[in-house]
């Protein structure tokens, strides 16, 4: 059997799949597949591969908190097959796998040649189809589960990039005293500005406008 | 093609997918879907503020099935 899960760090990495599959560290091994050191207002990510030779995996937990998770597995499949379905009725090929498992959240992996335009604008697209399997996965009676999308790790790279969007904003609000009003983002997206540049005292973030998709005004507060 | 797409996601997220009917009308500005629900499921394809509705569009868009077609998706009850 093998699954892919993805840190920060290794140890984390390692760690993770151990809780998930609830194995000990001894009955799998373990294969790099992408690691990227963090650095300065960068998170670090490791996508680790695990080998293991126990079936009983899933099975083997009988404990009621395991529950839900066991029976999330035969939705699973299902889930899977919606995203590929939809897919490639849009036209376009497409291989679905489980990018990690965790309480209540399922990461989907997509595998497309045409990734770029699954992806679409700002990531438009992606959303909209994770907004679909989300929906199918409620319909399904997985209601509680939250499924996340992901192709060629733009969500990863987007993320990024925010944080250093919002870290550059801020750096020009407090040069230039004058407030600076962001792009339109989905409640994800504003969350990570916001959260990114909480800690940072002579400046504000506040959220502006209706709607799903709001602008954030980043303010200067600090003493002139 | 289209139809199917939009057949398929209506299929997947209704109660009752027997009553999911698709129709398509061609114009000549372009292709109109008419999707018929069962009334207890229209809630289902379109959703709070149309949030459902707008993701299937957004999707539609996104097909390449329709090459370079205009593609409208009406949603009938």
């Amino acid at each position: 059997m093998e699954y892919e899960f993805e840190a920060r760090t290794e140890e984390e990495a390692i760690e993770l799949a151990a809780r998930e599959l609830g194995l000990s560290r001894e009955q799998f091994d373990v294969e790099i597949l992408e690691s990227q050191k963090g650095g300065f207002l960068k998170k670090g990510k490791t996508r680790i591969k695990i080998y293991t030779t126990e079936a009983k995996i899933w099975a083997a937990e009988e404990a009621p908190a395991a529950r839900n998770r066991v029976s999330a597995k035969d939705g699973e499949a299902k889930i899977l097959e919606f995203v590929t379905g939809l897919v490639e009725r849009m036209g376009y090929n497409c291989k679905a796998t489980v990018l990690f498992r965790e309480e209540q959240k399922l990461g989907i992996r997509l595998d497309s040649s045409s990734a770029a335009i699954l992806i679409g604008k700002k990531g438009k697209n992606l959303d909209s189809l994770q907004l679909l399997v989300n929906v199918y996965a409620g319909q399904l009676g997985y209601g509680n589960l939250r499924v996340i999308l992901d192709t060629e790790n733009y969500r990863i790279r987007r993320e990024e990039s925010i944080v250093k969007m919002a870290y550059e904003t801020a750096e020009q609000v407090r040069r230039n005293r004058v407030s600076v009003l962001l792009e339109a983002m989905n409640p994800f997206e504003r969350r990570i500005v916001h959260t990114t540049l909480n800690d940072i005292v002579d400046i504000e973030t506040k959220s502006e406008g209706e709607g799903l998709y709001k602008q954030v005004r980043v303010t200067f507060r600090g003493k002139i | 093609m289209e139809r199917d797409l939009i057949e398929y996601i209506a299929k997947s997220l209704v109660d009752d997918p027997s009553a999911v009917s698709v129709r398509t009308v061609e114009t000549e500005a372009g292709l109109t879907i008419e999707l018929r629900v069962a009334p207890a499921d229209i809630g289902k394809v379109i959703g709070k503020q149309g949030r459902i509705a707008k993701a299937i569009r957004t999707v539609l868009s996104a097909s390449s099935v329709r090459g370079n077609k205009d593609v409208r998706l009406q949603i009938l009850d």
